[in-house]
């Protein structure tokens, strides 16, 4: 547990020197969160709510879910792939640090880091402009901090996993970029799912990807309170579970095969 | 001009057969390129469902826009990738532009022949399957000129994102690494009018209206071709300004170029 916090730390600090990326980045996700916001804005047209959010709740939506666009990276992660590909996995690999461990420790601080920086002044830079919705009960921020804590362990887990195929082919970035792409409607980072017909919802509800986006959006919104917010938890927990899992076996069968090319 | 041609045939030649390796790989990433891209326009129509339409807009007419953008974007992807701001940076990096500076050749046409992304084929399929649907929809009275504006729009766009991408790379030879926000005007631009200008808070609208120009591009092609009226009453004669506003920018991202060239000092490695 020393080693992963000695990780996650090293992680935060190398984060914290790329200032000049993160402004610019900032400045991105602003544009596209003032483009996403006037999209919304068009779609109400004028009506107070639609599917139980109002104007506000989705000007809200769009700048949350571009505060956290970096927090939970789901939209393209390749570094465990290159170093598979550059040969560090050996090194990697002989580190006295179970595996999986090892590459969350390094998410973690690149987690953090964003979120702090870019996360927090996207929001800032929100309220600035609009008038936004805030969670208010005590419970509500207990259950956000749970809930943006779990999304980022699925979508890592979800991360790593996609990232094994390189341990298969020496070309995976096209398998990676079907399986982070599907993730931007699918997580309900497009569009909160609630807007969508209930056939759809359902579909992507036996995906893990609501769990990375539309669980943080619901509960911050307040949709989500009693037994349905505690569902929607440990819905999180459990896919958690499924990913890791799954990503141990895949691991495994991976092992088995992976040659590392002298050098 | 003959001599050009063929070396610029011959280059994309050599592309195409090298990405043609792995056809199974290749195919494979095109269709999920389209399939990822089309999963928003998708989701958008889903949604619309519970809104009706957009901005007064219907889905059919948002479609328009939508499509045709991502069809232009894809072609001008498709062939000036080389200058794409990203890749171009990489190359100013390492020193490979050198490379192209010595050889007996235009550099632009080098640079126009170095990278032919077939993959982005995906993006082509996914905007015309969606323009071609908005067309079928729409129920347009088609009259000559129409039919001979709209190529003209789709040929200007190529022109226009073409221009951005080269301003984009020439800024690389004084700041070497890319800078991400030229990445709001190329992507951030196209995705800007994918939707009808007038949802847009009013800074925003005129900025990609006066200064970048991205609103003649597509919106106005668009009022004019769905005989629909302009909110913002300009003249009559704006659609006229789509060629003048797409190959405006891509001539004077050359002139720009061909300065950059003059003034391009290596790094060195």
């Amino acid at each position: 547990m020393h080693l992963f916090w000695a990780i996650t730390q090293r992680s935060f600090q190398r984060h914290l020197t790329y200032r000049a990326a993160t402004v610019a980045g900032l400045v991105t996700n602003l544009f596209f969160g003032l483009l996403r916001a006037a999209v919304l804005i068009a779609l109400y047209n004028a009506r107070p709510e639609v599917a139980g959010i109002t104007v506000q709740e989705a000007i809200t939506y769009t700048g949350l879910t571009q505060a956290i666009i970096t927090y939970i990276s789901i939209f393209g992660w390749y570094d465990l792939m290159q170093s598979v590909y550059d040969g560090d996995v050996a090194v990697d690999l002989l580190k006295p640090m179970n595996y999986f461990a090892f590459w969350l420790a390094q998410d973690v601080g690149r987690a953090v880091i964003n979120l702090l920086l870019r996360g927090l002044t996207i929001m800032l830079i929100y309220a600035l402009i609009f008038n936004l919705t805030w969670p208010t009960a005590p419970v509500q921020w207990l259950a956000l901090v749970s809930a943006l804590a779990l999304a980022l362990l699925v979508s890592f887990a979800w991360r790593f996993l996609v990232n094994l195929a390189a341990f298969w082919t020496p070309n995976a970035r096209g398998i990676g970029r079907f399986a982070f792409g599907i993730t931007w409607v699918l997580s309900g980072f497009y569009m909160p799912l609630r807007y969508f017909p209930d056939w759809f919802v359902t579909l992507c509800q036996l995906t893990p990807f609501p769990a990375m986006v539309n669980t943080v959006v619901e509960i911050y919104l307040g949709l989500l309170t009693g037994p349905a917010l505690l569902h929607a938890l440990l819905q999180q927990v459990l896919w958690l579970a499924i990913l890791i899992i799954a990503g141990h076996l895949v691991l495994r069968a991976g092992l088995q095969r992976l040659v590392i090319q002298g050098g | 001009m003959w001599f050009t041609v063929n070396i610029y045939r011959r280059l994309i030649a050599v592309q195409l057969k090298a990405q043609l390796q792995y056809r199974a790989a290749f195919l494979l990433e095109i269709a999920a390129a389209a399939i990822t891209l089309f999963m928003f326009f998708g989701a958008l129509a889903l949604v619309f469902h519970r809104f009706g339409q957009l901005g007064g807009w219907s889905l059919a007419e948002v479609a328009f826009l939508w499509g045709l953008v991502e069809l232009a974007f894809g072609l001008m992807d498709l062939t000036f990738s080389g200058f794409d701001p990203g890749d171009f940076g990489q190359r100013v990096r390492k020193g490979s532009f050198d490379q192209i500076l010595l050889r007996p050749l235009s550099p632009t046409l080098q640079l126009l022949g170095a990278d032919f992304p077939v993959r982005r084929l995906g993006r082509i399929i996914q905007g015309g399957v969606i323009l071609w649907i908005a067309l079928a929809l729409l129920d347009l009275t088609w009259t000559p000129l129409k039919l001979a504006y709209l190529p003209l729009v789709l040929v200007s766009q190529i022109g226009f994102f073409g221009g951005l991408f080269i301003i984009g790379a020439t800024i690389t030879f004084w700041t070497v690494e890319s800078i991400e926000a030229i990445n709001i005007f190329t992507y951030g631009g196209s995705e800007l009018i994918a939707y009808p200008m007038h949802i847009y808070p009013a800074g925003l609208r005129r900025f990609f209206t006066y200064i970048i120009p991205a609103a003649f591009l597509n919106y106005y092609p668009a009022l004019f071709l769905l005989d629909k009226p302009d909110p913002f009453h300009l003249p009559a004669w704006t659609p006229c300004l789509t060629p003048v506003a797409g190959f405006g920018l891509l001539g004077l991202a050359l002139l720009f170029w061909r300065f950059g060239i003059r003034y391009y000092q290596s790094t060195g490695t």
